[in-house]
């Protein structure tokens, strides 16, 4: 496999992005982050080609359309100087993955990534933003701080970060030779098979004098037959089951949560709830009050209890 | 019923968020703004989401998308810690210049 052209497209990338991060008049920066697009766009083309036959790769337009989306905006939010701009190239590089997330039949979890992270994340880092980026000459309110136009040390990251995305192109194409084998599809039927009751109410909206349950085989009561898939109840009755009886992406990701992942969705709710008392505790702002303010709430609420008895 | 995905298309998806993940560092490392720094950080937690379902849906196995949801979770657990400490850095010293808080080593 040969890594050369891989490495250019890298490289080309780096330098946009780093031509990209130097204080230059807008429209320049809208060029360069263009270009930066059109380099990712070609090293994922030159990947992706190199790994198939022609004519094999098929992802459609809209692969293309959202990945160009997705870098685009990634490296316009970490180029542009102003930081709201920044939360909202980022809210665009989160609908471009959702889109790729849509592509990938992970819907559940493409509106999950809109919902939280466009919803709910990036208004709390708004609302910080407004609340912290006040300008550093009052009498200049439109002028951007210096520590916001002025990168850190830009060709030294440019290189380490794209050091580390050469190491990610070298192993992707050099390496799908031991990428594990493409899983099976027919493992979707063996969940539907442990949802029982589900099972049975779609099995009897289809055939309703099917006798449940059906016989197990090989300790699976879903066969797989040259002409598809079905299941045989006691009485020897055949019944075919379509792929509409599969269950949906959701319940899939529900049923791998709940049955694989028991003890860690409960660990994920202490790691939530820590992290609300951790930023309540931090962010508190402890109040002085004087002996007599004290002295006047403890009392007031000794009277009301008073006036209850 | 999901039909199979071809290596090649993994490897794009793979390239994608390797990218995204790339642009994240070089955003952590290069920004000087404590904001701008932890949303870089959300960046990468993107490309990292994009590989988990690619591969999850290469494989058939929804473990993949199951472990979005956990970085769902560390993201938001993530974004509240940083943006209060954010806070509390900001009335001590009224900027969010990174570099103006270098004597916190000492």
């Amino acid at each position: 496999m040969d890594l050369f052209l891989p490495y250019i497209a890298c490289v080309t990338l780096a330098l946009t992005v780093y031509a990209a991060l130097r204080p230059s008049p807008p429209t320049l920066q809208v060029a360069m982050v263009a270009i930066g697009a059109t380099a990712g766009g070609w090293l994922i083309g030159i990947v992706t080609g190199s790994l198939s036959s022609f004519g094999e790769v098929s992802h459609g337009i809209f692969f293309v359309i959202f990945s160009l989306c997705a870098i685009a905006a990634a490296i316009r939010m970490i180029t542009h100087s102003r930081p709201i701009y920044c939360a909202l190239h980022f809210v665009l590089v989160v609908i471009a993955s959702a889109g790729l997330l849509l592509m990938l039949e992970a819907e559940f979890m493409a509106f999950a990534l809109i919902i939280v992270y466009a919803g709910a994340i990036l208004i709390t880092y708004m609302f910080v933003l407004m609340l912290a980026n006040q300008a550093e000459n009052p009498e200049e309110p439109y002028t951007q701080a210096t520590y916001d136009r002025v990168p850190r040390e830009p060709a030294a990251s440019v290189a380490v970060g794209f050091l580390l995305l050469c190491l990610i192109t070298g192993t992707v194409t050099g390496g799908t030779s031991s990428l594990p084998p493409q899983g099976d599809a027919n493992s979707q039927w063996f969940v539907l098979e442990k949802l029982s009751t589900q099972f049975e109410h779609t099995v009897l909206d289809v055939s309703p004098e099917f006798a449940w349950p059906p016989i197990t085989e090989n300790g699976h009561i879903i066969q797989f037959g040259t002409d598809g898939v079905f299941i045989v109840s006691q009485n020897g009755e055949l019944l075919q089951l379509d792929e509409t009886m599969l269950p949906t992406n959701t319940q899939m990701v529900g049923w791998s949560l709940v049955n694989d992942f028991p003890v860690t969705i409960e660990l994920a709710g202490v790691i939530l709830l820590m992290a609300m008392f951790g930023a309540a505790v931090l962010a508190r702002r402890a109040i002085e009050l004087s002996d007599r303010e004290k002295r006047i709430a403890i009392l007031g609420q000794d009277t009301e209890e008073g006036g209850d008895a | 019923m999901m039909t199979s995905m071809a290596p090649s298309a993994l490897a794009g998806y793979l390239i994608v968020s390797g990218i995204l993940l790339t642009i994240g560092v070089i955003g952590f490392l290069v920004r000087r703004n404590l904001i701008v720094m932890f949303l870089c950080t959300e960046l990468m937690f993107q490309g990292a989401a994009i590989a988990f379902v690619a591969v999850g849906r290469y494989l058939f196995d929804y473990s993949g998308q199951v472990m979005v949801i956990f970085i769902l979770t560390v993201a938001a657990a993530e974004a509240a810690l940083a943006l209060a400490l954010v806070v509390l850095l900001h009335r001590q010293k009224n900027t969010l210049d990174a570099d103006a808080y270098v004597e916190l080593h000492e």
